[in-house]
């Protein structure tokens, strides 16, 4: 998990992290079952206050895409929720789009975009 | 519900004919770390030091950790750190020295964190208090204030003299020691981008009142931009 703060941003730090372990479900990045750092071992990584990673970890798991066993962490739920699939989706989609861009702006074609997407997800 | 751990009502405090505090209210709320905005000469010391007790306030209520600040008990006293913006120690005595000596008042001294923050921190423990440096001051200061563990923290400018790397690991000290719900912190700065990182919520003195206190995310939903920003905005420039 790869997770980067900007507080010379006017995002709110909770939604930056949200979003950014949002994106890294979908992308796949973080798999269903996988645990997260604690609280405090993600806040003293980012050098960010315990109580913004808390209400981050809290808003995910509302959403249903974290579970907060007790005593034992915070994991990616196995079976996350359909809305909250389609929202990833949308989100891969919306990534796909980003790079599609940027390959036309480099003149690479799709058939060498497809061969790198291949490469990557093996 | 737990009484705040700062409960500040209608605090007046002039100094002379100058009046630095105008009814102020502030309320900060057990386990949170709120960090102080204000400009130069807001306030901001007068304002801890009438919740530490340091001084009385011409009018107002100050509570601390559920007692009147004013006459605040000894097992009180025992659970606040304060770091002063003007770090005042024995000039004769060593560093180890001191750290002993202030060990002493407190039954429940961690002798492992002072150890590991002095190592950590490059505090020269065999060195006279005299001759150190502004910034080794400070950082000798906030391991005494440390160093019984407090539940409440109260920190005067605490990063101003502090160069990047000290800086950064105070945050990250800071940081990992305010466990959600366990202790609060109270701090003010300068330092913008510092306060966004450690605090969760600000607190913004004007006009010797607190013209707006919450969560650090509102403000920013509310305004779309930095703290900073927000901060030069409030004051027109």
């Amino acid at each position: 998990m790869r997770i980067s703060v900007e507080t010379s941003s006017g995002m709110p730090i909770t939604r930056q992290v949200a979003a950014q372990i949002r994106a890294q479900c979908a992308s796949g990045v973080i798999k269903p079952g996988e645990r997260l750092p604690s609280v405090r071992a993600l806040a003293t990584d980012l050098s960010v206050n315990q109580n913004t990673i808390l209400r981050v970890y809290e808003r995910l798991t509302a959403e249903g895409l974290l579970e907060r066993r007790h005593g034992d962490g915070t994991f990616v739920a196995d079976r996350v929720p359909s809305g909250q699939m389609k929202a990833q989706r949308q989100r891969l989609r919306e990534e796909i789009a980003r790079v599609a861009e940027l390959a036309k702006t480099l003149g690479v074609d799709a058939e060498e975009v497809h061969q790198l997407l291949d490469q990557e997800m093996k | 519900m737990t009484e705040p751990a700062i409960e500040l009502r209608g605090i007046t405090k002039s100094y002379g004919k100058k009046p630095v505090l105008a009814g102020l209210d502030l309320s900060v709320p057990h386990g949170s770390v709120v960090g102080l905005l204000g400009v130069n000469g807001s306030g901001k010391t007068t304002l801890m030091k009438c919740a530490l007790g340091l001084i009385r306030p011409q009018a107002g209520q100050a509570r601390l950790l559920g007692e009147p600040s004013w006459t605040l008990s000894a097992a009180a006293k025992a659970r606040i750190g304060y770091v002063p913006q003007v770090v005042n120690l024995y000039p004769w005595m060593k560093v180890r020295h001191l750290l002993e000596y202030t060990a002493a008042f407190y039954p429940n001294w961690n002798d492992d964190l002072v150890a590991r923050l002095t190592k950590e921190w490059d505090i020269p423990r065999d060195d006279r208090i005299g001759p150190l440096s502004v910034g080794q001051l400070q950082k000798v200061a906030i391991v005494l204030a440390l160093g019984h563990e407090p539940d409440l923290l109260i920190l005067d400018e605490p990063a101003a003299s502090l160069d990047p790397v000290a800086r950064r690991q105070f945050l990250q000290e800071i940081i990992s020691l305010a466990e959600p719900g366990r202790r609060t912190v109270l701090f003010s700065t300068h330092i913008t981008s510092d306060l966004e990182r450690v605090a969760d919520r600000v607190a913004i003195l004007k006009s010797g009142r607190v013209t707006w206190h919450g969560l650090l995310d509102d403000l920013k939903e509310q305004t779309h931009v930095n703290l900073e920003e927000s901060f030069l905005e409030m004051h027109n420039v």
